[in-house]
């Protein structure tokens, strides 16, 4: 057996290991073994840090990663075993950021609350050149606070499901899957939403060229 | 400074998706754990709470039942052997009258 198929298959007995060692983990907390709820979020904590680190602001992650668990704790019992753990556990974590959204008021923050560093950004990412120059651009703090601005002028929905389609890069039909809409729902938000970001970019772009030219 | 085309939107939109991914990580510390776990106790304890408060509605309810069933049967079977006893007495004072009125003659 060549080296690299073997370790696919240990990869494979790996995963499957774990799958069924979650399945035990849960059914002794069903069965009034709360501790050992611990041992899943040990497992997955990192997992669900990561989702929600991609959905929520900085300072927001712990707190809803927390509620993250606790729901996913309260409605184990509702947990099929159709799907793996951490399927389950990644809807959970989508469907949470989806109410913190929901839950907060829309925040339209102002072109104002853009500076000069943020406006010049767009004009540097176009006219870098080598990959190396596109990457430290994209690096840069001005692309998270831009990307922040663009993104709060959006509904939780439009929001939830432009950054799972178009910047997580989940297909339409995985996104379906984590929010529990239906694809063509998701296919359609993920279209409007792209063309409001957009539209967004370039009232952006057409407002500083208009400040530049006066 | 650059009008914004198609190929310029799909550019910084490559470049917000850079962004976006490349955000740090957070790790949660122990005690952000041991909090969790706090939690997930108390849930716990207030399951079983409601679990019990749901086994008191359920007894409750069932006594309720039992006992609503059984005032019918009792009252079914004081009316029934009533009636009955009613039927008699006047089929007895029938008897009796049948009995008196010759005599009356």
């Amino acid at each position: 057996m060549p080296g690299h198929v073997a370790a696919e298959c240990l990869d494979f007995i790996g995963v499957q290991t774990l799958v069924s060692d979650d399945f035990e983990i849960i059914r002794r907390v069903l069965h009034g073994e709360v501790d050992s709820f611990a041992e899943l979020i040990a497992r997955y904590r990192q997992h669900v840090a990561k989702i929600t680190n991609q959905h929520v602001p900085a300072d927001r992650v712990a707190e809803v990663a927390h509620d993250v668990f606790v729901r996913a704790y309260t409605s184990l019992s509702s947990f099929s075993g159709r799907t793996p753990f951490e399927h389950w556990l990644s809807a959970i974590a989508i469907r949470t950021c989806y109410d913190f959204w929901r839950a907060r008021r829309r925040e339209e923050l102002p072109v104002s609350a853009l500076t000069t560093e943020h406006q010049a950004w767009m004009d540097h990412v176009l006219a870098a050149e080598s990959d190396d120059q596109f990457r430290e651009q994209a690096r840069r703090q001005e692309a998270a606070e831009l990307l922040q601005w663009a993104l709060g002028h959006l509904s939780a929905e439009n929001r939830l499901v432009l950054t799972l389609v178009h910047l997580d890069g989940y297909s339409v039909r995985e996104a379906a899957g984590l929010l529990g809409w239906s694809v063509v729902n998701v296919k359609v938000r993920a279209h409007r939403a792209r063309q409001m970001l957009r539209t967004l970019l370039l009232e952006r772009k057409r407002l500083e060229d208009d400040t530049t030219q006066r | 400074m650059t009008r914004l085309n198609d190929e310029h939107l799909k550019k910084v939109e490559r470049a917000l998706r850079e962004a976006h991914q490349s955000r740090q990580e957070p790790s949660f510390g122990d005690d952000w754990t041991f909090r969790l776990m706090q939690d997930v106790r108390r849930e716990s304890a207030g399951q079983g709470r409601s679990m019990m408060a749901l086994g008191l509605d359920r007894l409750v309810w069932r006594t309720a039942a039992v006992a609503a069933v059984l005032a019918l049967v009792f009252t079914g079977s004081v009316l029934f052997y009533t009636n009955r006893d009613t039927v008699e007495l006047t089929a007895l004072l029938s008897n009796e009258i049948d009995v008196v009125l010759p005599l009356s003659e």
